[in-house]
């Protein structure tokens, strides 16, 4: 995570105020018109507003610096409630701006001095917040993954009670134990190939029909609790003419290749606004 | 990022500890089984060989489900998430 934040916090007194800034987005009309009343932003903070600077215009807030701290930060980052009420915040006021025009949301706590500042850093910035929104201008992100179904354990199939006779150490048992693992090694191997060309034929197919696309990680087992194989992870930036290609898309492959593959979105196009 | 709020329990740090442990002693014992069957496949091992190495395999894992078993740890939980780099043991 990127935090272009120049705003760290230290000397300010506890009444002390910096800006938050949640999007960048064009100065036309209808980001002047935005409606920002619906929107409260971050816990504690002022009311959400627009912060023209020539040609773009920054969604900002004025916040507590004492809530901003990075010590702050580094707790809330610990705690899952925490964090996912502060990013869930952010991403609805990103949200609310996104429905009047393309927008560059910027990273959870991106922080400024002052309302000075952060224009000093949208003139700085101008040419490539330029680039970003030209890039994701009626286009939309769609997230997709791919599962292998969960299936039983490759070794459970070649498991059989090992002879008991003579402690287990019965003639031919070590060969047999051997031959079972073998047999078991090579189910996993064909079916992690099979999995992979699943993953590869899926992320092929899909962009064909992006104008861009980033493979992200796979998630193990551990955060989410789920036993199925991630397999593919990855996000597509779509034209907003061919969203409709996706669904069809999506389940046209999971029916030809048996994974279970899983969409999201429209999402506003974070993962393809570059390192803003 | 940091992982979810650490929580200095010394029971919990043992058993931990012991996965840990675990963990590292399956990782061994399955390289050492795949470089069995590898030479098993190669078939440059004679049959009472084959039959050896297998027999010690075998108790070898019987001995690690023992060992699971009494210090209450899932195999499943023999396991480190190496981030970007997957899972140290294959998880399936």
């Amino acid at each position: 995570m990127t935090q272009p934040s120049d705003a760290q916090v230290t000397s300010s007194s506890a009444e002390a105020a910096v800006t938050y800034v949640f999007a960048v987005c064009r100065s036309t009309r209808a980001t002047s018109a935005l409606d920002l009343t619906g929107v409260t932003g971050m816990p504690g903070g002022e009311a959400v507003r627009l912060l023209p600077s020539g040609l773009l215009t920054a969604v900002v807030q004025t916040v507590p610096a004492a809530d901003f701290t990075d010590e702050v930060w580094q707790g809330r980052l610990a705690d899952r409630e925490e964090i996912e009420r502060y990013a869930r915040a952010h991403h609805a006021v990103v949200s609310a701006v996104a429905t009047h025009g393309p927008v560059v949301p910027l990273p959870l706590a991106t922080l400024y001095h002052d309302d000075d500042r952060a224009r000093s850093r949208l003139a700085e910035e101008a040419d490539r917040f330029h680039t970003a929104l030209k890039r994701v201008a009626h286009h939309a992100e769609w997230g997709v993954k791919v599962y292998r179904p969960a299936t039983p354990d490759p070794a459970a199939a070649f498991e059989e009670p090992a002879p008991e006779t003579d402690g287990g150490r019965a003639r031919g048992a070590g060969l047999a134990y051997l031959n079972r693992k073998r047999g078991a090694q090579a189910l996993r191997e064909k079916r992690r190939e099979q999995a992979l060309d699943v993953a590869e034929s899926v992320d092929a197919e899909l962009r064909g029909l992006a104008a861009a696309s980033r493979r992200l990680r796979t998630h193990g087992a551990a955060l989410s609790g789920d036993q199925r194989v991630h397999v593919l992870n990855a996000t597509y930036l779509v034209a907003n003419d061919r969203a409709h290609e996706v669904g069809l898309l999506v389940r046209a492959l999971g029916e030809r290749t048996g994974a279970q593959i899983e969409l999201s979105g429209p999402w506003v196009p974070y993962s393809f606004v570059g390192e803003v | 990022m940091t992982g979810p709020r650490v929580d200095l329990d010394s029971e919990q740090m043992g058993r931990d500890l012991v996965a840990l442990v675990l963990t590292v002693v399956e990782l061994l014992r399955q390289l050492m089984e795949r470089q069995a069957i590898r030479r098993v496949e190669q078939g440059d091992l004679s049959d009472e060989q084959v039959e050896e190495i297998g027999t010690t395999l075998m108790l070898l894992d019987q001995r690690m489900k023992e060992l699971c078993e009494q210090h209450g740890v899932r195999p499943e939980d023999l396991n480190l998430d190496l981030g970007p780099l997957g899972t140290l043991l294959p998880r399936d």
